[in-house]
């Protein structure tokens, strides 16, 4: 034990901030579900209650659905476009590399209420920006995305993967540099190219940076909150609610705290769920240099 | 040595002098709001002028979602600040226990008659929400606001319309506006408090405090006329009033900024919208001194019928919280948001309507703001109420209005949704 001792204390500042900032407020959500809160409520146990709430409340399965959506579609296209323009990058331009991995990765690092604002301006039929383009073929907008609720959650879609695939591609610049020259110059002896290249020589190399990517890009799809809420605030009438926009009516506008703290564990529940199953079937080997650290 | 203690003492002493002896003795005062940070700070300074022993320390936080997660967050941890910027009806029910009551501070400071002084309609806001046996006024109203529809002057007269005085004429000058390259009604319905406003203004032309009624538990939301209000509403976009798209579109900042630029016909906003004219330059031909515009409340629906009252109430108000009930100099200044020389600067600018009587704005005021201000403080005393009480209520009620709009949802169908959230709300 007194061997032991050391070791002890040099982890003790890490867990003492993972419990003060981690796992307390987790602690105190998942009481707090289990508890009616607010002026319009009544206080006290409530028991699971408001979990129940959540699987019979026709919003929390649209919720559901958007995210489920989001996720399937931003993850895979986000890694497609910024894996190829990764490869563009690195293995197709030379002097003026830095100034394209630049310029993609500048939407990430812009303010998301600016992106939000200069998009929805986008959008809008009569003086948006994409109405201006299309004058010029005769074409008249009448509807924005965002206002169709059969669009809206593609709407903002479309501007996530614009302002995070440039995340997506840095992570592969990293995984495509950290490939040996050697095996390059083999593959290349060996005459594979194009596809070839790219699915049994690229795609296997970089298969670490795919799997962060996954599983940020999962975490983060649970975490959308900024975007929606400044371009359609989850409307119109819930069709592009997501988990951060209910979970902030339910929280800060109607004041249900219970409520809100209910569906702030389900996703946590389904976040672990899903890292969890992610960790099992593809291992848990997440650095862009491929290396093993189980 | 000597020579270096004693260049230190002096120093030492100098830097002490320097810093203001009062500065050490001040009393703080610590306010959050979502106010205008530069008119605050205007207030702040009327203030500390009459009041030199007192400090107030301002901050500025957007409405949402950052002010609303600080106010919780704030309320969870007992570390609210003295005065906190509130709006009747649910806002302020939701920190009700966080605020002390402010019957006995108001009637000490003005008298016991003080509450013939306030508006009615605020007034009657003050205790929105408040269980039934709970008469206590948990915030005390700054300023009033009574929602119009705003016109650009410029545009109609060199298209050669006139305000509407009916629906169809609206119809008609919309189609005109459009035809003519500019955005007719702009409605930023993204936004569910404009999508409320505009939907009130419709509901109190055809059933005056019907919807008041109706929140409260006293009469039917799925009630004929609240049905062709929604109707009506759903017509705005049909009948392509509003621009192509509104629901997908904001009032601020988008929409403000459109119509101060002349791109925009008509809005709906309010009283609020005269402060344009104050803001730092460069400000736009329309929005200096408000020469480009002018407002008109909703026109009649029904020809031959009234256009819509007055709607209005509280623009923002003021609570004393718990923890500033223990400093005894946070009254004062909340009582000169309200009613004394913080509340004159915030006039001055244009900020808002005042919510007691006998005030109006001093200063650079041209006569058209003027003009403007009159008409709008003579129409408050019998405005019809804007707020709703209660959240879940709002909430659904915006989530019906867009349904309404997008054609996911009939009228009646949406009324029966915002019934059903009523009864259990109210139960």
């Amino acid at each position: 034990m007194k061997k032991r001792l050391p070791a002890y204390l040099y982890v003790l500042p890490a867990v003492l901030l993972f419990v003060l900032f981690v796992a307390y407020p987790i602690l105190w959500v998942i009481c707090e579900s289990l508890y009616g809160a607010g002026a319009s409520h009544p206080g006290g146990f409530v028991g699971l209650n408001h979990y129940w709430q959540a699987f019979q409340d026709p919003v929390f399965w649209r919720v559901l659905l958007n995210m489920f959506l989001w996720g399937a579609i931003t993850i895979p296209v986000q890694m497609v476009l910024g894996g190829t323009i990764a490869y563009l990058i690195e293995r197709h331009t030379h002097r003026s590399k830095t100034f394209f991995r630049v310029m993609f990765f500048l939407p990430v690092i812009t303010s998301v209420s600016v992106v939000s604002i200069v998009w929805s301006q986008m959008y809008a039929p009569y003086y948006g920006i994409i109405q201006e383009y299309a004058k010029l073929i005769g074409l008249q907008l009448s509807v924005s995305p965002l206002g169709e609720p059969s669009l809206a959650i593609y709407g903002l879609i479309l501007v996530n993967i614009w302002q995070w695939t440039g995340f997506s591609m840095l992570m592969y610049v990293a995984g495509l540099n950290n490939i040996p020259g050697e095996l390059w110059d083999a593959a290349r002896i060996d005459g594979a190219r194009g596809l070839q290249l790219a699915t049994r020589v690229i795609v296997p190399l970089v298969s670490p940076v795919t799997r962060s990517l996954l599983l940020l890009g999962v975490i983060g799809t649970l975490q959308t909150f900024p975007i929606v809420h400044l371009m359609t605030d989850g409307g119109p009438d819930h069709a592009s609610e997501i988990f951060g926009t209910y979970i902030f009516k339910q929280g800060f506008v109607i004041g249900d705290t219970g409520y809100a703290s209910a569906l702030s564990t389900l996703v946590l529940l389904i976040a672990l769920g899903l890292s969890i199953m992610q960790i099992v079937f593809l291992g848990a080997r997440l650095t862009p240099a491929g290396t093993a650290r189980r | 040595m000597k020579t270096r203690a004693c260049v230190f003492t002096f120093l030492a002493m100098g830097l002490l002098s320097a810093y203001p002896a009062d500065a050490q003795q001040k009393k703080e005062i610590t306010v959050w709001s979502w106010f205008v940070a530069s008119t605050m700070e205007k207030s702040i300074k009327a203030f500390e002028a009459k009041h030199p022993d007192l400090k107030v320390n301002y901050t500025y936080y957007n409405y949402s979602p950052q002010y609303l997660t600080a106010l919780k967050a704030a309320a969870a941890s007992n570390s609210l600040p003295d005065i906190i910027g509130l709006q009747p009806g649910s806002f302020t029910q939701q920190y009700r226990e966080q605020l002390t009551s402010l019957n006995s501070y108001a009637a000490k400071e003005w008298g016991d008659n003080w509450t013939s002084q306030v508006f009615p309609v605020a007034l009657k806001q003050l205790t929105m929400g408040n269980p039934s046996n709970d008469s206590n006024y948990y915030l005390l109203p700054q300023e009033c606001q009574v929602l119009c529809i705003w016109y650009n002057k410029p545009i109609f007269q060199k298209l050669g319309l006139s305000v509407p005085k009916t629906y169809a004429e609206l119809v008609q000058v919309a189609k005109k506006l459009t035809s003519s390259g500019y955005i007719p009604l702009y409605q930023g319905a993204a936004d569910g408090w404009q999508n409320e406003n505009v939907f009130l203004m419709i509901a109190n032309q055809l059933a005056p405090g019907l919807a008041e009624k109706a929140q409260a538990g006293q009469a039917p939301w799925t009630s004929p006329e609240l049905v062709s209000a929604l109707e009506a509403w759903s017509a705005l976009f049909k009948d392509h009033v509003f621009q192509e798209g509104a629901l997908g579109a904001r009032a601020y900042p988008t929409g403000a900024q459109l119509f101060a630029q002349g791109r925009i016909g008509m809005m709906a906003l309010g009283s609020w919208w005269m402060q344009e004219s104050k803001f730092p330059p460069p400000l736009s031909q329309f929005v200096q001194n408000m020469n480009g515009f002018d407002f008109f409340y909703f026109p009649a629906l029904k020809e031959g019928g009234q256009i819509s009252p007055a709607v209005g109430g509280v623009d923002i108000g003021y609570g004393l919280t718990k923890n500033g009930e223990k400093n005894p100099e946070a009254w004062k200044f909340l009582a000169s948001l309200v009613k004394g020389e913080a509340l004159q600067q915030a006039l001055n600018d244009l900020n808002d309507l005042p919510s007691f009587t006998g005030f109006e704005p001093q200063g650079d005021i041209t006569p058209n703001i003027k003009e403007m201000y009159s008409r709008f403080i003579a129409d408050l005393p019998h405005a019809e109420n804007q707020r709703i009480a209660h959240p879940e209520i709002g909430q659904e009620l915006d989530n019906v209005l867009a349904g309404v709009a997008s054609g996911t949802v009939t009228p009646a169908d949406g009324l029966k949704r915002v019934q059903d959230v009523t009864d259990k709300t109210l139960k």
